[in-house]
């Protein structure tokens, strides 16, 4: 067999391997083809992969939204301060002495001190955090190469202790700023903003990006708190304290029409700006809505709504007061252990009895009683937007600690637990004609140039308005009425009210002795067009009743918040309403 | 004789020969890289210049918005209750109490009519943008750049 030229060999394989490499490319270009049918998180991760190579990610942490009272005051604002480190490598040694003296001297620290640190070997070295604004302003202004100036960011409460269990504060840290507790901490999702992660370009000539794009700082807060209220009450507050010789106080103002917290003061409180250095953490809660307490006589008022509300007794009811009635083995005895004989309603709450609370409570069942009191709330957690909120305690039947002798216990506000804010809630649905509406804290949420108005929101209506006028009524005389609380009074204004002195829970049973009470007053005005309501605790106070220690700062109180927000007495009020109009405090 | 005589004549009295051409293209091909690289350097260099400015301008705005924090937050402290009652006091006013405050009642007003705003005016529709740059412009802002530059070296 003869060889085949060379050329013709050439010939023959040559459509084999132009085959062989077409179908070689074929695959190629087919695997190439099918990354464009890849699933996405696949994708995600290849174009991440890509952009690794020619950029690196930055965390921008968001600037917190501010904090406004109702006036625009602002109430929470971030500041900057400075960290100042150094690297020692960019600053040579012949330099390092003259550093460290100008710093010192701006610093107020041993230059030698700074000396140290300016030779230590290390590429990076703290020299001092935090440092104010204006130090840093300094230490930047003496441009020395090698400083390294961080700005921090740092949240500032401008009117200091004023109202600051409401606000809460802010624990800030390098990756994890957040709220905790008040405002702060329930808003906090709100408040933080968003984190946005900036793509930095690692190719040289790149134009800078703007590193504070829109809709990146927190959204702002525009609380239903009014400043200037706040103060007033934070200044009664602690006189009454003084005066009283009270551990501790709570009081809360509030626009029963709405459910807007105009102010919610307690004392003892704490400084946010130095939150860190308080010696007792309990201090940091806000008892308005967190301590829990029994509410006393003031309970009355909602088992006569709910009793005149069920229909068992009418306003012309009347009982006879035998000074003592036993309900499932106990004996319960009113206030000053005297019988008071025929008694209609009114004077069951003018005079505060206990009997005859209980014989409505009895009339009612227990059924009707429970079921109406879970209606205003007592023993449920008001949901107002705040951190920490405790629901209170009260034993219904079924519960293995319930017995029948809590039915009348509870009517006059023994045996179950409230916090100031449910039971200022409850009455303030009798103020508000039957319609109880949930408290809240926040007036509107600013986001960039959007206002979004919170609205209020109704938690349900308990009595019908011609139930809540009668308790109204009774709640009149029981600061008007001859024997009444004189000390309520405010001259000019008819004010609605009642006193509430409870004992206070030991394990054997309850104390006794000097500054064992809890007093209490809750009152609204004007009461036939209730515009504010107001609620006073004192705990242990010098003097045991309600009456004598919490109704005068009711009345200190009130007469402070008519003139801060601008509201007539009656009878200009009326006036004003013969022409028309209604006054209300709308404008504040 | 015909006309490529006469080129071709014209050709070879001139000197063109082929070594010649290959150093004319070549020679053309620097130029051409040449005024090339030099637009490239000095888009560079304009956009270095410009990122340089545009950063120092964003400090300048970091540290105005420092600033502006910094005093609102010191107005904020300096208008507490407790400093504006102080401050009230030394001007001589005292706290007032409900017998200082008259109420007056005007015949046929009332505070809680209903309140009347004005339509907000639906804003005018921005002119569309007006195209004016020519390529004498461009060139002007390329030299301009360029001397920029050559001017902040020289800092």
């Amino acid at each position: 067999m003869s060889a085949l030229p060379r050329q013709e060999i050439i010939n023959r394989r040559m459509p084999i391997v132009v085959f062989f490499l077409a179908t070689i490319s074929g695959l190629l270009l087919f695997a190439v083809s099918r990354y464009q049918w890849l699933p996405p998180e696949v994708q995600r991760e290849f174009l991440l992969r890509g952009q690794a190579n020619v950029s690196s990610v930055r965390r921008l942490p968001a600037e917190r939204g501010l904090i406004f009272d109702r006036q625009g005051q602002p109430l929470a604002f971030n500041t900057i301060e400075y960290e100042i480190g150094v690297s020692p490598n960019l600053i040579t040694r012949d330099k390092r002495l003259d550093v460290a003296r100008q710093l010192g001297v701006i610093l107020q620290r041993d230059e030698y001190e700074l000396l140290q640190l300016l030779n230590s070997n290390t590429s990076w070295q703290l020299i001092a955090r935090p440092v104010s604004a204006q130090i840093g302003q300094q230490i930047a202004d003496l441009n020395i190469f090698g400083l390294i100036i961080n700005p921090l960011s740092k949240r500032f409460y401008p009117q200091g202790e004023l109202m600051s269990q409401v606000l809460g504060f802010v624990i800030e840290s390098n990756d994890n700023t957040r709220g905790a507790m008040g405002v702060e901490g329930s808003y906090n999702q709100t408040l933080a903003g968003r984190t946005l992660q900036e793509q930095v370009s690692a190719i040289p000539f790149g134009l800078p990006s703007d590193t504070k794009p829109t809709g990146q700082r927190g959204m702002s807060l525009v609380l239903t708190i009014d400043r200037d209220i706040q103060f007033w009450v934070e200044e009664e507050l602690r006189r009454a304290l003084e005066q009283t010789g009270a551990t501790r106080g709570t009081v809360i103002v509030m626009n029963p029409r709405n459910g807007d917290i105009l102010a919610m003061a307690s004392l003892p409180s704490f400084d946010p700006n130095n939150f860190i250095r308080v010696s007792d953490p309990a201090l940091l809660r806000n008892p308005a809505i967190s301590e829990t307490y029994e509410p006393g006589s003031v309970m009355k008022v909602l088992t006569i709504a709910a009793a005149l509300e069920q229909g068992v007794i009418t306003r012309d009811w009347t009982y006879n007061d035998q000074g003592v009635l036993t309900v499932g083995g106990i004996n319960v005895r009113n206030w000053d252990r005297r019988a008071y004989g025929l008694v209609d309603v009114t004077t069951l709450l003018v005079d505060s009895l206990n009997v005859g609370a209980a014989t409505v409570a009895m009339s009612m069942g227990t059924d009707e009683f429970y079921s109406r009191m879970r209606a205003f709330g007592i023993g449920q957690p008001t949901r107002v937007d705040l951190t920490g909120e405790e629901a209170g305690i009260m034993k219904v039947p079924g519960d293995p600690d319930w017995s029948e002798a809590n039915l009348a216990t509870n009517s006059y506000g023994q045996g179950l637990s409230v916090t100031p804010l449910q039971m200022l809630t409850a009455v303030n649905a009798i103020a508000n004609d039957g319609l109880m509406m949930q408290p809240r804290i926040v007036y509107q949420i600013i986001d960039g140039d959007k206002v979004i108005d919170a609205q209020p929101s109704a938690l349900g209506r308990v009595t019908s308005k011609q139930t809540a006028d009668i308790v109204t009524e009774m709640m009149v005389q029981v600061v008007e009425r001859e024997g009444g609380v004189a000390r309520a009074r405010v001259n000019g204004y008819t004010i609605a009210g009642k006193t509430g002195t409870a004992e206070i829970p030991s394990p054997t049973g309850y104390e006794t002795g000097p500054n064992s009470s809890i007093v209490t007053f809750v009152g609204f005005l004007p009461a036939d067009d209730p515009q504010i309501s107001v609620l006073i605790k004192l705990d242990r106070p010098n003097e045991y009743w309600g009456s004598i220690v919490a109704a005068p700062v009711f009345r200190q109180v009130a007469e402070r918040l008519v003139i801060l927000l601008g509201i007539p007495n009656d009878q200009t009020r009326q006036l004003l309403q013969a022409e028309g109009g209604r006054v209300n405090s709308g404008g504040r | 004789m015909s006309k490529q005589t006469w080129l071709q004549h014209a050709l070879a009295q001139r000197g063109f020969q082929p070594q010649n051409q290959v150093v004319a293209l070549i020679v053309l091909g620097i130029l051409i890289v040449l005024v090339f690289g030099g637009i490239y350097l000095s888009q560079v260099a304009n956009f270095a210049t410009t990122n340089r400015q545009i950063e120092e301008l964003i400090a300048v705005r970091d540290r105005l918005e420092r600033t502006n924090e910094q005093l609102r937050a010191e107005i904020a402290a300096l208008e507490t209750v407790p400093r504006l009652l102080a401050r009230a006091r030394e001007l001589g006013f005292r706290q007032a109490t409900a017998n200082d405050i008259e109420y007056l009642v005007v015949d046929g007003y009332n505070p809680n009519r209903d309140r009347s705003v004005v339509p907000l005016v639906a804003a005018a529709e921005d002119a569309p943008p007006v195209y004016e740059e020519t390529f004498g412009g461009w060139l002007q802002q390329q030299f301009d750049a360029l001397r920029r530059q050559f001017e902040s070296f020289g800092r």
